[in-house]
């Protein structure tokens, strides 16, 4: 009988993080400062992270050991199944092996907690009393309310308003674990108050609420800010599942051919292909193929220009290298909140950029009937972020099937959909819009602007 | 009397006993009274009374909210009756009890506008929308309740239900208004024997705003006046590479248009180069010829909203003729996420079938700045 789940015991939790700016060719571009335009230095980040943190984010050590406290906690959930998608193989009639790593056993039902915890812990560490943060309709923000809560923290959230009046269960989550919830804009900071006076209606936004929570950081003492993506150090904490999906690969003997994970900033594909790519950048398995996954309604991979750009619409936070959209491009209301974002992890696209990492995009349409041939298979009913990458493995798995290939193909199961059973419903009555990004008009529209 | 000092909305009620009766038996006089009777004899069932029933019993429990200021007879009053309606105003007496003419609902048009109701609830067909519209144009929004035959305009709610649901938000303060497109057999092609639409012009019609809920962060909250003018926005910045535009009719073209501040042909189609105006109001034969002339050329067009033609209706001068010579790549179609949401089918009846095949299928819409959405053209069985 082949094994269904690949378990490791708790004390193989992994004791160090990887960091893969160790093996990189060249260094990465510095971060921008938003005012100045110079390269950010570890004072300036001072008031928005703590210090340990900003030492992770600059740092070219290949290992970073993980603080006992924060592997106790992992404990609670770590390590992760990995699951062989038997199941989803039968139906498809393939020959190919399909595995994916269940991350949506964490309290909080995703990846974002192997982030949140650490950082919960390192501010706590640094005698930090409270953290702010926003969060679009509550999966991050619920993740840093639950590593808050286990270190004492008090935890502020700034929460988009109309997802915090119309989506009010991941709100219900995040004062379970003892975080106040604000509606954004709120009046709490100059930059709510501004907004609210020009217009008192406004439903907010997430870059509205970044702002909000970084003022909120700077202007309180004992406060700091915390974000859930796209910024090395996340990147780095998320490691902790690649490193133990290798072991659990090599306990069964397997490399995978192929790897997929959603991307929305980057930080759950980062964190289960790093130490895969990292073999790639030492020449090892070059024909391994790790590709992010994104909604055409924001291909940001896939259509995006690599180039410096703020990482928020209002141009408060660093200026990075990366694939963008444009500060300013507002994604359509796509179900996939967490692939709404204008770029993507610096690090992530410089791999991708360099040739070490591949991009496909999907519709939503295609992407929930993936993800609906899944729970009717596999049972797990999974995160419409996460939906676009078992697009990307079943249609390889097909593809397989047609050639006769026996490939083994991975995907990063980051997380699972109960607060998002409204899109399957949507998707079921065909109420699902697909969107596209119009590369070939902005192109033009661009072409005659002035060059600055 | 329960929480009723709150404002009493006036909504004006007309219906159309006769509409669409005729087509089912294959009459097509339009003599008020011996029609009326020819198509009983033939076996037709008046169906708008029906249908305007459904809508005002729904609307019941909602009664003390506003008050219905209507006609006598078959134009209104039985069936307010009928579904047991205390209060409401009879402005106008019909003469014949039992079928009324284009003229009745004009005259009762004027009173409404007399009154100044708030908004007015009709049963009918494109005949009955277009009576109504030569008398209050864009003065007070029009709704109407769908009789069941052939209807282009966009002022009618899908199925009567929905069209109380739009007046039940409407009372609610709810609603919002947008142009709607007033369409209606073209009567000089049609006496030359050829049946064809076309706009007469665009009345206000109340509508629900979408606030689609996404799963995650962000919902469209968006107005259908904002989405217009981030879909001109777009057009703006991308009409600068010296192609020929042609500009196809209606208001999401024409709010590109006021964006290169040039006054657009409203129900007609224009031509733009390099963000000017090159010449108004064209037909198919100017078109082709300035073609001639040009390198390359776009077109510019956008779906007739509820009734979702894309060409062949309302935009006849963009022939099958001008389409092949642009090139079906380079036909941009832009419509606001509203419009879609409220129009199910997309069609093309350029009079080619084999250009019709070719245009079918998934395209690209543009549905604001730098957004655009994935939608099924079909072809016109009907
Ligand atoms: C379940 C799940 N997967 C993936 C993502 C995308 O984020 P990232 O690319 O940082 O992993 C999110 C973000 O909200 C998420 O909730």
């Amino acid at each position: 009988m082949e094994q269904i789940k690949i378990l490791l015991d708790e004390n193989e939790i992994p004791k160090q993080w990887y960091n893969i700016q160790a093996d990189l060719p060249t260094p990465p571009k510095p971060y921008l400062h938003p005012a100045t335009k110079e390269p950010v230095k570890a004072e300036d980040m001072a008031p928005v992270f703590p210090m340990e943190l900003i030492k992770q984010e600059m740092s070219t050590e290949r290992w970073i050991p993980i603080p006992e406290e924060v592997r106790d906690v992992y404990r609670l959930w770590r390590p992760t199944p990995l699951y062989r998608a038997k199941r989803l193989e039968e139906k498809l009639n393939t020959p190919a092996k399909i595995y994916y790593k269940w991350e949506g056993v964490s309290p909080p039902g995703s990846h974002k907690p192997n982030t949140a915890v650490a950082q919960a812990y390192y501010n706590m560490k640094e005698g930090v009393e409270r953290l702010a943060t926003e969060t679009g309709a509550g999966q991050w923000g619920s993740a840093l309310a639950f590593g808050t809560c286990l270190f004492d923290l008090d935890c502020t959230i700034y929460m988009v308003k109309i997802s915090y009046e119309q989506k009010p269960y991941r709100r219900i989550l995040m004062e379970i674990w003892g975080a106040e919830v604000f509606p954004s804009p709120t009046k709490r900071t100059n930059v709510g108050k501004k907004i609210l006076e020009k217009d008192p209606e406004c439903t907010g936004s997430l870059g509205i609420a970044i702002s909000e929570a970084t003022e909120d950081a700077v202007t309180h003492e004992g406060t700091k800010y915390s974000l859930g993506s796209v910024l090395n150090h996340v990147l780095l904490h998320q490691t902790v599942e690649g490193l133990e999906l290798k072991k659990q690969f090599e306990q069964i003997d397997v490399y995978p051919d192929y790897m997929f994970g959603c991307v929305g900033g980057g930080s759950n594909f980062a964190g289960q292909c790093f130490p895969f790519v990292g073999d790639k950048l030492k020449g090892e398995n070059p024909d391994l193929q790790v590709i992010s996954c994104e909604p055409t309604a924001c291909p940001t991979l896939t259509k995006g220009i690599y180039a410096y750009d703020y990482g928020d619409t209002a141009m408060l936070q660093p200026i990075a290298l990366m694939y963008t959209l444009g500060h300013d491009f507002v994604p359509p209301p796509i179900h996939a909140g967490g692939l709404r974002y204008h770029g993507d992890a610096p690090l992530l696209c410089k791999l991708t950029y360099e040739g070490y990492m591949g991009a496909v995009a999907y519709h939503q349409n295609p992407v929930f009937e993936a993800a609906t041939l899944f729970a009717q298979t596999e049972g797990f009913v999974v995160a419409p972020e996460t939906a676009h990458c078992v697009k990307a493995a079943i249609d390889e798995a097909r593809r397989c099937k047609e050639t006769g290939e026996e490939k083994i193909i991975f995907f990063a199961n980051s997380g699972h959909g109960h607060f998002d059973l409204a899109a399957y419903d949507a998707y079921h009555n065909g109420k699902l819009v697909d969107y596209e990004y119009p590369i070939d008009l902005v192109k033009q529209s661009l072409e005659k602007l002035p060059k600055i | 009397m329960a929480g009723s000092s709150s404002y009493m909305y006036k909504i004006g009620f007309l219906v159309n006993p006769i509409a669409g009766m005729g087509g089912a038996v294959g009459l097509k006089g339009t003599d008020g009274k011996s029609y009326l009777e020819e198509a009983i004899k033939r076996g037709a069932i008046p169906l708008s009374p029906r249908k305007a029933k459904v809508t005002l019993q729904k609307l019941y429990e909602y009664r003390h909210d506003f008050t219905l200021l209507t006609c006598s007879g078959v134009m209104g009053e039985n069936i307010i009756k009928e579904v047991g309606y205390k209060k409401y105003t009879v402005l106008y007496h019909l003469e014949g009890p039992n079928y009324s003419t284009a003229e009745d609902t004009k005259k009762v048009c004027n009173l409404f506008l007399e009154f100044k109701v708030d908004f007015i609830l009709f049963c009918g067909g494109d005949g009955t929308a277009r009576d109504i519209f030569t008398v209050v144009r864009e003065e007070i929004p029009i709704l109407g309740i769908p009789a069941g035959v052939k209807m282009h305009s966009a002022v009618f709610g899908i199925t009567p239900k929905i069209s109380s649901e739009i007046v039940k938000m409407f009372l609610k303060g709810k609603t919002e208004t947008q142009e709607a497109e007033i369409m209606d057999t073209d009567e000089n092609l049609y006496r030359k024997g050829r049946l064809q639409t076309k706009i007469y012009g665009y009345a206000k019609t109340p509508y629900v705003p979408t606030l689609v809920q996404a799963g995650k962060s962000i919902f469209y909250n968006e107005s259908d006046s904002e989405s217009k003018e981030n879909i001109a926005q777009f057009a703006y910045e991308f009409m600068n590479d010296d192609s020929l535009y042609i500009l196809g009719a209606g208001t999401t073209i024409e709010a590109i248009a006021s964006k290169l501040k040039i006054k657009k042909t409203l129900l007609g189609v224009d031509l733009v180069k390099n963000r000017k105006l090159i010449m108004a109001d064209v037909n198919e034969k100017e078109i082709l010829d300035v073609l001639e002339k040009e390198k390359k050329a776009k077109i510019l067009i956008s779906p007739i909203g509820a009734q979702g033609f894309i060409f062949g209706r309302g935009n006849q001068q963009i022939s099958h003729q001008v389409i092949k010579k642009v090139g079906i790549d380079n036909i941009i179609i832009l419509a606001t996420p509203y419009k879609l949401s409220k129009t199910p089918i997309l069609l093309v009846d350029t009079g080619d079938e084999e250009l019709d095949k070719k245009l079918s299928g998934y395209q690209r819409i543009i549905t604001g700045y730098r957004i655009a959405q994935r939608h099924q053209i079909g072809l016109n069985t009907a």
